[in-house]
């Protein structure tokens, strides 16, 4: 039959995800190398499993993050929410003594705020940047008030050890991060919701003419980042043993990050969740590899900040490259 | 071909031709532009028009041929040549900015400099504007933002903005499509007016009265080529008619044509629309091709989008299979479609049919997901066989399922949005502009899969711009203008005069 | 009403008058409501504190209503403030003038400006994250280059200047006021201006026309930057210190103005004086809740809330 013209039959060697991911791995296996010759204290135990630690406490709010930007929106108050999350979660383990109890709070106050976000952007029709962004300073200014400079401290053993316990010598978070990986995976690639997000980043127009109901599933998308977020911040609260109002400060920029340098693009469609964790590790090595070499830790948001651009500028140069070759 | 008129001409086309991948824009036209003459230019879609204005003003380089300014070869390789010659192209989409008012708009990068570094002499290019204006007959305040203004005030505008740029030839592409009853007189005793003073204008009409009403000069383009020339006086509608139409069909698209159609798989009645439909009735019976013709503007789209759901409707029925369609909440769009079998294969089938970056595998079953996977677990082994199996029933051309859709050429890319939604089980079929940028062989294909469809039962609601199409394919085909639907052509009616005719014929 | 009534609108400033009326009757109605609650707010002594806190703000919210105008953000323009203020101080703290410490500001306020724009312009990076990355660089580099401690002993000449009043108004007032009327002039008398309004509202016709855009898109940007720059003049006056992060959150306050005030994120539609009034509108809430002694988190809290309410009022009264 007529073959039409213009489509050659070359097939790509490597899937692109794969090759993605294999960029990345190498990245890593760079890094490690880089830094073991750098310093001697890198390549010990402790400090591997302190650098994967790190790094499972980014997946986590990333990977819901993840999610989010492949359906080409963004959520800036990821880290105001775990720190809301967690003074709230906080309060109800001191006032009760339940941890269950706390663990559900923090959970539902994530996902809650994840609602409202997802409901600003599919029913107010505001961009998600804006209304993710005026939710950050909302959650920031609750927290604050809420908080009023007071920290909460001393939590049950039993919340404590999902943060600094051990199983057979490994940090629990660690465990959480490859659950939820796993977890994640098996929702992005085999269940048909993640078939639908990828075709909603890819052209929601498109995917709306195809009968996807895009509202349904953006409102999915916010409602688990924000419980993720929502996760995080008991993970925290057990790590640290502490809720203070500023815990999420520092967590806006490097969940982004991490989902960037993994391969997600903010143009939305493309991205794994592997590749998150991946980009999670690569962030938290930079970071580990810089308190390791004693600089000043005023450098991390800047590094952080030239991370995110680089990241972006690299998937729009791909995007181009790609767009060029069609 | 009959050429009066003594003075020169202002700008001579000769011989142009252009070509872009896989079809013939122009072939060797040449035309004169005179100016005083209000020269009209009429054809179908896809007759080469809007291409060769295109040429005229420099967006597009021909492949062949000459354009001469006043006798002497001049060379348009920029939108900015062709304004130095003073050529001016007024398209449907104005370039105004909404939030500026008229003066600004008319002198946008051009503005008069006022005393200070930088600043503008506000006065005189609000002096300067309302004179432009008052010499086209047209009081507005100049400092009027232009998002406030109607769409002919703001046609207006445009073309003071072309005359401030001393345009001596004004081309204006279907300036009437948007404007009603007295905008239309207005605008036409402004292009008289122009003609007085010498413009040369070159004027794109649908509507075949205006040609009479308005035009010195004639030329009628048909598939790229410049079939006739002559004055208004020495010809009759029926013969423009004629002249416009009147290409061979020479493959046989359908092989057999509905004897019995089956029950009313969709039926609308009076339906109305945000998207401007009104009281639009149709139905179409299992086993049936019927088409919807119309020139561009009549409604076609918004009914199919209506249909769809795609669009809100504000009025009327919907039935699908004898059930009513978009009646409740959960029910309502696209998602509520597509549950009942309804596909939509859109006009715009990178933009809105097709997830480009994704594989055709993804793209083909995106409307199926719950019906091939009711509990929501996505079996990529199941996904994949019966991707390939479609592959091979459409005959797509693709070394892999999972080959990015973006590489397939627009052929094969129509049959992976025709694919969706076969594998969706859809029942009823709206295609809108099928073989549109399409090479001829995948053309013939895809009509055959259209045929194929209604021999099974399936029911097809056709939209085309080609009339030879309509009158080859369908078995019936129903008619819009402005909006609305204004006639029945049956098989036996069914000829590209009487479509022509109800699609033309002003209210 | 696109009949072919001629229109005979005086001017497009009644136009617009009458098509945002939201934020004059918001101001109006925060201005009433705390004069009765509490009354300690209407006192000359109060407006004229609220016109020194708005300044800074009116200074940031100026340049952001171009660059909203664009469709486009700067969440950086805080961490550059405080960047720049941080650097002037340095200078004064050297023993050198305030001319040389504002040019200084000036300086590094631009050329984050610049790279604001190189990004979004060039690289064509969605400007919320562009401005994301700049902003973690600019703070960084404060925290850095002050160890993350106040730089004091910035001598008198900056706060003598900051104190002073100027035929008894306050200097900050007239900075402000002198930028506005600079901005005025740039966004309704100028070409640049003209241009500005096309780049969010059609920006093939300022191709079409032949203008440098790409020049016009960078430059507001780099006015964000250099505004920046003039803002860390007085905040560093005020606080009588360069603190890296105090202006932190400052880019959000000026967000809020630009909104509230009534320009939107398309069409490029912008309106100056709303941005004028929206900056008092944010100014007022803060102000009227310290007076109530709210304490400083619950406000930012409730200037989210504004905007989401601007936001709901202009997305309500219709997307034409």
């Amino acid at each position: 039959m007529n073959l039409s013209l213009a489509d050659s039959g070359r097939r790509p060697a490597l899937s692109a995800d794969v090759a993605t991911l294999a960029y990345r791995v190498l990245a890593v296996l760079l890094l490690c190398a880089v830094l073991a010759l750098a310093s001697e204290a890198f390549f010990t135990a402790a400090n591997l499993l302190n650098v994967l630690r790190q790094a499972s406490l980014v997946f986590l709010i990333a990977s819901g993050l993840t999610l989010v930007i492949l359906t080409a929106g963004v959520d800036l108050s990821v880290g105001a929410n775990v720190a809301l999350s967690a003074c709230l979660a906080a309060t109800a383990i001191k006032a009760t003594g339940s941890v269950l109890l706390g663990v559900a709070i923090g959970f539902g106050c994530g996902a809650g705020i994840g609602l409202c976000n997802g409901l600003m952007v599919t029913w107010l029709r505001i961009p998600p940047f804006i209304a993710t962004y005026g939710m950050l300073w909302v959650l920031n200014g609750i927290t604050y008030w809420y908080m009023a400079g007071d920290t909460i401290h001393g939590f049950p053993p039993g919340l404590r050890a999902l943060g600094s316990g051990h199983l057979f010598g490994v940090p629990v978070p660690i465990y959480l991060m490859l659950a939820f990986l796993a977890a994640g995976t098996l929702f992005t690639r085999y269940t048909t919701y993640g078939q639908e997000i990828y075709a909603i980043g890819a052209n929601m127009e498109a995917a709306r003419l195809s009968g996807t109901p895009v509202r349904a599933r953006l409102n999915l998308v916010y409602v688990l980042s924000g419980a993720m977020a929502g996760l995080a911040a008991i993970v925290y609260l057990a790590r640290l043993n502490s809720a203070e109002a500023d815990i999420g400060e520092s967590l806006t920029l490097p969940p982004i990050a991490a989902a960037l340098i993994g391969g997600t693009s903010l143009f939305g469609g493309v991205g794994t969740l592997t590749g998150t964790l991946v980009g999670s590790i690569i962030l938290t090595l930079v970071l580990n590899g810089m308190n390791l070499l004693a600089v000043n830790a005023n450098w991390q948001p800047l590094v952080t900040g030239v991370i995110v651009l680089i990241a972006v500028w690299v998937d729009i140069v791909t995007r181009q490259r790609a767009e060029a070759r069609a | 071909m009959r050429e009066e008129n003594p003075s020169a001409p202002l700008v001579e086309m000769r011989g142009i031709s252009k070509a872009f991948p896989g079809v013939r824009a122009l072939e060797d036209v040449s035309l004169l532009i005179r100016a005083g003459q209000v020269h009209m230019l009429v054809g179908q879609n896809g007759a080469g028009k809007s291409t060769l204005v295109k040429v005229l003003c420099g967006a597009t380089a021909p492949d062949r041929g000459q354009i001469l300014f006043r006798g002497k070869p001049a060379t348009l390789s920029s939108p900015a040549d062709a304004r130095a010659l003073g050529i001016a192209v007024i398209f449907q989409e104005f370039s105004l900015v909404p939030y500026l008012d008229v003066a600004q708009n008319v002198f946008l990068g051009r503005e008069f400099p006022g005393k200070l570094p930088g600043s503008i002499n506000r006065r005189r290019m609000h002096a300067e504007a309302g004179r432009l204006l008052q010499m086209l007959g047209t009081e507005l305040d100049t400092h009027t933002a232009v998002h406030r203004l109607g769409v002919a005030q703001q046609q207006m505008v445009e073309i003071a903005k072309a005359l401030s740029q001393d345009a001596r030839i004004l081309v204006m592409d279907e300036p009437t499509a948007a404007l009603s009853g007295r905008e239309i007189e207005r605008l036409f005793e402004v292009v008289r007016r122009l003609r007085r003073e010498g413009v040369a204008i070159v004027y794109i009409s649908h509507r075949l009265h205006e040609v009479f009403e308005l035009g010195d000069w004639i030329t009628v383009l048909r598939d790229g080529r410049k079939v006739a020339s002559m004055s208004p006086a020495d010809t009759r509608m029926a013969e423009l008619v004629s002249l416009m139409v009147g290409r061979e069909v020479d493959t046989t698209y359908r092989h057999r044509f509905c004897e019995r159609p089956g029950e009313a798989v969709l039926e609308v009645r009076e339906l109305h629309a945000e998207n401007g439909l009104h009281g639009a009735s149709l139905r179409v019976h299992s086993g049936e091709i019927v088409g919807l013709a119309g020139l561009v503007g009549a409604g076609r789209t918004e009914l199919a989008r209506a249909i769809f759901g795609a669009d809100r409707i504000t009025g009327g029925e919907i039935r699908m299979q004898g059930h009513a369609l978009h009646a409740s909440g959960a029910d309502r769009g696209p998602v509520g479609s597509v549950r009942a079998g309804i596909g939509l294969v859109p006009e715009a089938r990178k933009t809105q049919g097709l997830a480009l970056i994704r594989s055709v595998q993804d793209n083909l079953l995106l409307a199926a997901l719950r019906s091939l996977f009711p509990q929501g677990w996505y079996r990529p082994r199941h996904a994949s066989r019966v991707s390939t199996e479609l592959i091979g029933r459409l005959r797509v051309a693709t070394p892999s399922p999972r080959r990015l859709t973006k590489f397939l050429s627009g052929g094969n890319q129509q049959k992976v949005v025709l694919g969706k939604w076969l594998t969706a089980g859809s029942r009823f079929f709206i295609f809108d502009e099928p073989t549109r940028g399409i090479d001829v062989g995948a053309k013939a294909e895809v009509f055959g899969l259209i045929e194929s469809l209604v021999a099974g039962g399936a029911a097809v609601l056709m939209i085309s711009s080609e009339l030879p199409e309509i009158v080859a394919v369908c078995d019936r085909a129903y008619v819009m203008r402005d909006k609305t639907i204004v006639g029945e052509l049956l098989r036996t009616e069914l000829t590209e005069e009487n479509i022509l005719r109800l699609a033309w014929h002003h209210g | 009403m696109a009949e072919s009534a001629i229109l005979r609108e005086r001017s497009h400033w009644a136009a617009h008058f009458a098509a945002i009326p939201g934020v004059g009757y918001i101001l109006a109605a925060m201005l009433a409501g705390f004069s009765l609650v509490s009354p300690g707010f209407g006192t000359w002594a109060n407006f004229s504190n609220i016109g020194v806190q708005s300044s800074i703000l009116l200074l940031l919210a100026l340049p952001m209503t171009f660059i909203i105008m664009s469709e486009g953000l700067d969440l950086s323009i805080g961490a550059v403030l405080g960047l720049c203020g941080v650097v002037l101080a340095m200078v004064l703290v050297d023993g050198r003038g305030v001319g040389l410490g504002l040019a200084a500001a000036l300086a590094v306020g631009l050329a984050f400006g610049m790279v604001n724009g190189a990004l979004v312009v060039g690289a064509h990076i969605p400007p919320f994250v562009a401005t994301l990355g700049t902003l973690g660089v600019a703070q960084g580099l404060a925290l850095v280059i002050t160890d993350g401690r106040s730089v004091v002993g910035i001598g008198d000449a900056l706060p003598a200047l900051y104190a002073s009043t100027w035929l008894g108004v306050p200097f900050s007032i007239v900075v402000a006021a002198a930028a506005y009327f600079v901005f005025h002039f740039l966004l309704y008398h100028t070409r640049f201006g003209a241009y500005v309004f096309a780049l969010g509202g059609n920006r093939d016709a300022l191709v079409l026309a032949g203008v440098r855009v790409n020049a016009v898109h960078v430059a507001v940007y780099a006015l964000g930057g250099l505004m920046a720059g003039v803002g860390a003049l007085l905040l560093t006056g005020r606080m009588n210190a360069g603190h890296p992060i105090a202006a932190i959150g400052m880019e959000f306050d000026a967000i809020a103005a630009v909104i509230v005030g009534g320009t939107s994120f398309e069409r490029g539609n912008g309106w100056l004086p709303g941005t004028l009034l929206g900056a008092l509108t944010v100014g007022v809430l803060r102000n009227g809740l310290n007076v109530l002694a709210v304490p400083s988190s619950l406000q930012v809290a409730s200037i989210g809330v504004l905007v989401i309410v601007a936001l709901l009022v202009d997305s309500m009264r219709g997307r034409s």
